[in-house]
């Protein structure tokens, strides 16, 4: 499989005595501080989830629809397959297939994004706002970002999909950029596998 | 990309592991619904399944989809030990506000 951490010859030096491209050490250093991010608003809404607000106060649990966000999973799920693949053919040298799985990972993602803004229409809809109580508060607070993070995902490989469209498709120092996308985006997806479980499954 | 980065799978090795996530996050649901008809010996049981599939298939993404498994040793550590010391700290977090029982 072609390295694509390696730049063309006359690009400069990303290397560090680690031997790992610094720009890729980076992105590993940035998702390993996302937990954090994630692990508090997780937490938050474990700690809220639980709680008594009263007699009459909805909650998020009481409105979630399983077999939807089920199939919302499944396609962010999906959509790392296609991510993968896309890395993949690109480092086969196949343009085509790349730009093809590009636009597919974007287009799953959109699908989940879609379903999410659907799912909090819903929730709304049925009276549960986002500042009704804390546990509301928490569940909006943790999906959305999550759902942010999928927009900020989609954006960058729409760019990296109309980039591959170019005549010659994406040079091997953008090859790097797939493989850097490619992280954050299955970042996003174990994300959600953690959220699926702690915030939907168990109740 | 050092270190033993050139065994990547093949596209046919990755449908697999999306097969297998895809049959991890049915079984998860199955367990959902388990869940709601057993009593509360059956839900002590199936929480810590839902936790382990979860588990299986966070490691499935991180050490095949983000090639971890083949990339050089400093970066799973440094990923590995992000991930537990958030665990960790979260964890003891819950456990203090009492919304977890630990022991």
């Amino acid at each position: 499989m072609a390295d694509l951490s390696h730049g063309p010859a006359d690009a400069p030096a990303h290397h560090q005595l680690t031997g790992i491209d610094s720009r890729k050490l980076g992105m590993w250093v940035f998702l390993s501080s996302e937990f954090l991010f994630f692990g508090a608003l997780i937490n938050n809404y474990l700690l809220f989830k639980g709680r008594d607000f009263g007699p009459g106060a909805l909650y998020p649990v009481e409105l979630y629809d399983i077999p939807f966000t089920s199939i919302s999973s499944f396609v962010l799920l999906m959509s790392s397959l296609t991510m993968v693949l896309a890395h993949s053919a690109l480092a086969r040298g196949d343009q085509d297939q790349t730009k093809t799985w590009l636009f597919a990972t974007a287009l799953l993602g959109t699908v989940f994004v879609s379903g999410q803004f659907f799912e909090f229409g819903e929730f709304i809809l049925h009276g549960l706002k986002l500042n009704i109580n804390p546990a509301a508060s928490a569940f909006y607070m943790l999906t959305g970002f999550h759902g942010l993070h999928v927009v900020l995902g989609i954006l960058m490989l729409l760019v990296l999909a109309f980039k591959s469209m170019r005549t010659g498709g994406l040079s091997e120092a953008e090859g790097l950029n797939v493989e850097l996308v490619g992280l954050y985006w299955h970042f996003v997806d174990i994300i959600w596998i953690v959220i699926f479980v702690l915030v939907y499954l168990i109740q | 990309m050092a270190g033993g980065a050139h065994h990547h799978p093949q596209p046919r090795q990755y449908v697999s592991i999306a097969i297998v996530l895809a049959v991890l996050t049915a079984a998860e649901v199955g367990l959902f619904y388990l869940e709601a008809g057993v009593d509360a010996i059956g839900q002590s049981l199936t929480v810590p399944a839902l936790l382990i599939l979860s588990a299986i298939k966070f490691y499935l993404v991180v050490a095949m989809f983000m090639h971890l498994r083949f990339e050089k040793r400093l970066l799973s550590r440094f990923f590995t030990s992000g991930a537990i010391l958030a665990g960790a700290l979260y964890l003891i977090t819950l456990a203090a506000l009492g919304a977890v029982v630990l022991f």
